[in-house]
């Protein structure tokens, strides 16, 4: 096989800028798939994570010829390829050699699709039918989304189980706090855009939201849950107004003590135990004019002369943390190591671009949250006409910002995005790079004279009276293309608030290809049920291998060699060959897009997906851990999807899988005729 | 000039694909069709013909691989009847929808259940609304004729859509009839080679087949759809009448037998056709001006010939060998009362459902609905707009 040096040159048959997620193993089979053939490949993908990723007309990812049909029949579409180049060619009205190739997921495979892959197989179509592996069918909001909860605002990736959520109680019509039962990743999946004037969410078609049903005059209206795909423009939906259920925050920092490891000058400081008005209005002048260089303990302001932030700076500074300051013409500066590793711990980020809202902020009381705001404002802020705007090069920033505006009694527009290409000019200087910011409008909430004309206020708004709540009227429902979307349930009222609408929980689903033991939304693990899907995974190599093809494998993306050299081999031979690939998927085994390759090789090497090929029904193991085995829990304990069966009760189904693992290698290799140590 | 041969309807089908030598076959075994596959296969191994047959596991997998076939710029071809047909729904409309001239025998069998293996036309009804040219041949010559004629249409440029050829279960699939064969060659100039565009072994030029089509551009892409088909009849019209030419028999959207000064017409698809045709002449000898107006092609559906020809008519009886359950009437049925909406005079149209799992209908039956068209006439009061021939109540 050519080296990796030679094999970076060769040209990519699938392009970047497809639509995976982060992390996704299916584009990597893919890519090192096509590196290993050397002939033209024409693909196959069956309806799935690929196809759908890398096609969306106008667009595709493809340089090489493609086609996709449907869900359970990528084996026979390629079948009728493959016979179209036998006739084509034996006629003589073709000349070039040609690779076939499908890649189909697991439900597209072990499923729904074996009996057209057995047909295509049982036939020899010289063909390569690869699946990419990734265990589980794959309803729900964009994991962009955040949500509120007991400790202020997160993003719907770390709310784990166990948490309290804020949700909408359907009798009251108060707001509450209901635990979290659970968080299921749901794949990428077609997301859409709702927005009302002041609010904007990413879900599926089939999320349900809170809608207003109005039975007319005289009678009494009520809410009914309507899904994305059912609503329409001017539909009501039930937002949050306000969240004045915030106490003030208790630091948990401990200060450097003179005499620590590194800190040779400490310059004494007061630092506050609780949150404050003032202290939030200096870090909101922090977030948009300040930094923090760790290193030298310094804390840094620009803030030139004669700007009005100035003034309000010093004066806070010596009212909250006594301690000295140095300025010159445009910056403010404070040494202490205490005092920037406090502000560090916080939260906010560093850098302009990265400055977030942390979490927190939500859980505070609402004159805390005002005075951040006011220093914000002092910083990038600036008055628009009647409306406040506030500028920031953070896009999650100005998200934050909009919905803790929003909870804290503001009327906010939607996150404008700008954009200035390098050159262009701004305040009449070149711009010697490209840059973008955003910013927000926003202007306190109007009081209604409502005492006036009651019944038509509460007309206009049906929660008009209501603390928390309100209506919004929805502008506008469009797609915004494909996301990876995730699930929370929340208990008894099973509703959650996510970017400040009231939303329903809904519903990973089991496949053929689910390992046992693995928790998905058709086999959670609960009381009765604690391990998640009860059975065993079909072993499909075994059948592709009982079907005498030339040519079956077993491989894995870790091993990106034994891939390839499989690819190169399946491909050599005449007849239909076979090779399922493990494919680790980020969000639906719950784990960090970063760690692909890392589980991809843990799956070998603690034996949960040994690396085998079967030649002509010779078995060889061509990759042996040996002394790097490594125990099985191992691969449990690196998913999320696993997590449940870590708990004591599981204790012996663990077990059971070690040791059904363990049988199951040995009995490969047993058939190689090699020995397992 | 060819010679001429005694075949069954299966045979005339086989004997046709041998002659077209399509590149790709892809077919499943069904009753009633299972002849016109086993027949072809013969030609397969004696090397008659040059097709890369496959044998495939399923009707879904014979579609998924026409389909296949076809974007890989092969001519593809494929026969099945009733649930074969049902199977491979899905891939049917893909078909269609990624624009691949497929064509395909579809042999009418009634849709299960009860499971009959018998003639209705409930399976290439059911499949009206699926993108596909359909054809109905009333006997073994049309089933030669149409299938020929069918490439050149499908595959013309403008039209570019899949065609169903269907003709009726046992009644023409296994009853053997005079037929006239052209030469092979003949077949062979007069079909030519076919060429896709866009093909899967175009390596140089890769296209993709079957993308991910949203709300953005999926309906601008159906829309093409439905002009194909509006593009379809002058081409239907002109490939009858160049072959016509090449074999002495015309072909057009209809058939229209002794309708010319009828004052009663019948209508009616697939072999029941021939049977009115007797009863017309029954009654011609009687006196009576009775016609026939055969419905060759129903997708797309000929609205302005069929108004033109039914519009002097005093009354109208359509015949449908299928059910669609809980609407007014079957769908030749409704077709053609929709298209008579527009007339300034009003005719008289009333639907007879016949021959439901392969009931046979007789030349007295098809008498008794001309004379319940006199009545309607003679009282002007239409009592059953919706009766059944031939059904035990």
């Amino acid at each position: 096989m050519p080296s990796l040096k030679v094999l970076s040159k060769k040209e990519d048959l699938l392009s970047s800028g497809q639509r995976l997620c982060p992390g996704c193993a299916a584009s990597i089979i893919a890519r090192q798939t096509l590196l290993a053939s050397e002939k033209p490949v024409v693909v196959v993908c069956p309806t799935g994570c690929l196809e759908v990723a890398t096609t969306i007309y106008p667009f595709t990812a493809w340089k090489t010829p493609f086609i996709h049909c449907a869900f359970e029949n990528a084996a026979s579409t390629l079948s009728g390829v493959e016979a179209a180049y036998r006739s084509l060619k034996r006629q003589g009205r073709i000349d070039k050699e040609f690779n076939f190739i499908a890649f189909g997921g697991d439900g597209g495979t072990y499923d729904i699709g074996i009996q057209a892959l057995s047909g295509a197989v049982e036939r020899g179509h010289h063909l390569l039918y690869i699946c990419y592996d990734n265990e589980a069918y794959m309803n729900c909001l964009s994991t962009s989304s955040l949500i509120m909860t007991e400790d202020g605002l997160k993003r719907i990736m770390e709310v784990k189980e166990g948490d309290q959520i804020y949700a909408f109680d359907q009798k009251t019509y108060q707001l509450v706090l209901k635990k979290c039962t659970g968080v299921f990743d749901n794949g990428i999946k077609d997301v859409y855009e709702l927005t009302t004037l002041h609010h904007s969410i990413k879900a599926t078609a089939n999320h349900p939201f809170l809608v207003l049903k109005r039975n007319g005059r005289g009678k009494e209206n009520n809410f009914v849950w309507k899904t994305i795909s059912e609503m329409k423009p001017g539909d009501e939906i039930v937002v949050l107004k306000n969240l004045d259920k915030g106490k003030s925050f208790k630091f948990d920092f401990n200060k450097v003590k003179r005499g620590d490891y590194k800190v040779n000058r400490l310059n004494e400081i007061d630092l506050p135990e609780y949150s404050s008005p003032d202290l939030m209005k200096y870090l909101g002048i922090y977030v948009g004019d300040g930094w923090v260089r760790d290193g030298k303990g310094e804390v840094g302001f620009a803030l030139p002369e004669n700007s009005k932030g100035r003034n309000v700076l010093l004066e806070l500074h010596s009212k909250i943390f006594g301690g000295k300051t140095r300025t010159n013409k445009i910056y403010v500066y404070t040494n202490s190591v205490n005092l920037a590793r406090f502000i560090e711990s916080l939260g906010f980020g560093s850098g302009a671009k990265n400055k977030i809202i942390p979490s927190w902020l939500f859980t505070l009381p609402i004159e805390e949250r005002k005075s951040f705001i006011e220093g914000l404002m002092l910083s990038d802020g600036y008055k628009a006409g009647n409306s406040l705007r506030y500028v920031s090069a953070s896009y999650e920033l100005l998200r934050g910002l909009r919905l803790l505006l929003q909870t804290t009694g503001f009327r906010v527009g939607k996150v404008h995005q700008q954009r200035k290409e390098k050159g262009t000019k701004c305040v009449d200087r070149e711009l010697l790079e490209t840059s973008e910011y955003g910013y927000v409008c926003f202007s306190e909430r109007g009081e209604w004279n409502t005492g006036k004309y009651p019944s038509q206020y509460r007309y206009q708004n049906f929660l008009m009276d209501n603390e928390y709540f309100e209506m919004k009227e929805v502008r506008e429902i469009k797609l915004v293309g494909q996301e990876p979307t995730l699930d929370l349930r929340v208990e008894g009222e099973h509703n959650f608030i996510a970017d400040g609408i009231v939303v329903h929980n809904t519903g990973i689903q089991r496949s053929s290809a689910s390992p046992r033991g693995a928790a998905t939304t058709t086999s959670p693990a609960g009381r009765a049920i604690p391990e998640g899907k009860q059975e065993y995974r079909k072993d499909l190599t075994q059948i592709m291998a009982a079907h005498n093809s030339p040519y079956v494998a077993q491989a894995s993306p870790g091993y990106y060699n034994d891939l390839m050299k499989k690819v190169q081999k399946a491909l050599s031979v005449e007849g239909p060959t076979f090779i399922n690939i493990l494919s680790p998927c980020p969000r639906g085994w719950r784990y960090d897009p970063s760690r692909t390759i890392e589980i991809a090789k843990l799956a070998v090497l603690t034996g949960f997906w040994p690396l085998y090929e079967v030649e002509n029904g010779k078995y060889r193991i061509t990759y042996k851990p040996k002394k790097k085995r490594k125990p099985f829990v191992e691969w449990l304990k690196s998913q999320g999807r696993f997590k449940h069966l870590l708990k004591e009760e599981n204790r012996e189904i663990v077990e059971q899988l070690g040791k059904r693992a363990e049988e199951k290698e040995k009995a490969l290799y047993a058939l190689a005729g090699e020995e397992f140590s | 000039m060819g010679k001429i041969v005694g075949l069954t309807g299966d045979e005339t089908a086989a004997e046709a694909m041998r002659q077209i030598n399509p590149d790709v076959v892809a077919a499943y075994p069904i009753t009633p069709q299972t002849e016109t596959v086993q027949r072809f296969s013969e030609f397969v191994a004696d090397g008659e013909v040059s097709t890369e047959m496959i044998r495939v596991e399923s009707e879904h997998s014979a579609m998924s691989a026409c389909v296949g076939a076809s974007a890989a710029g092969a001519r593809a071809m494929t026969a099945t009847s009733a649930n074969g047909l049902a199977l491979m729904w899905e891939i049917v409309y893909i078909a269609s929808s990624c624009r691949l001239p497929i064509t395909m025998f579809v042999v009418n069998r009634a849709l299960s259940a009860p499971i009959n293996i018998h003639c209705d036309h409930s399976d290439s009804m059911g499949a009206r609304d699926a993108g596909w040219i359909q054809i109905y041949s009333e006997d073994c010559q049309e089933i030669y004729d149409n299938v020929i004629q069918a490439l050149r249409i499908g595959e013309n440029k403008e039209v570019l859509l899949p065609v169903m050829i269907t003709f009726d279960g046992f009644i023409i699939s296994h009853c053997t009839e005079r037929v006239e064969l052209l030469e092979d060659e003949e077949v062979r100039d007069f079909i030519g080679k076919y060429k896709n565009s866009y093909s899967l072994l175009d390596v140089d030029n890769p296209v993709t087949y079957g993308p991910l089509d949203l709300f953005d551009y999926y309906f601008e892409h159906k829309r093409q759809q439905i002009e194909a088909m509006e593009k379809a009849p002058p081409v239907i019209q002109r490939v009858g009448e160049e072959f016509g030419k090449l074999s002495g028999r015309n072909y057009s959207l209809m058939e229209e037998y002794k309708t010319e000064d009828a004052n009663f017409i019948v209508l009616a698809a697939g072999s029941a056709a021939g049977t009115v045709k007797a009863a017309v002449e029954e009654l011609r000898e009687e006196g009576v001006k009775a016609g026939l107006l055969k419905i060759r092609v129903f997708r797309p559906f000929p609205v302005g010939k069929i108004c033109q020809v039914l519009r002097k008519a005093e009354a109208v009886a359509i015949l449908d060998r299928s059910a669609s359950f809980g609407a007014q009437g079957g769908p030749i049925f409704l077709e053609v009362r929709s298209a008579l909406f527009e007339e300034e005079r009003r005719v008289p149209v009333v639907n007879y459902i016949y021959g439901l799992g392969g009931r046979d209908i007789s030349i007295q039956q098809i008498k008794g609905v001309y004379r319940n068209l006199q009545k309607i006439a003679d009282t002007g009061k239409v009592e059953k707009l919706v009766d059944f021939v031939g059904l035990r109540e």
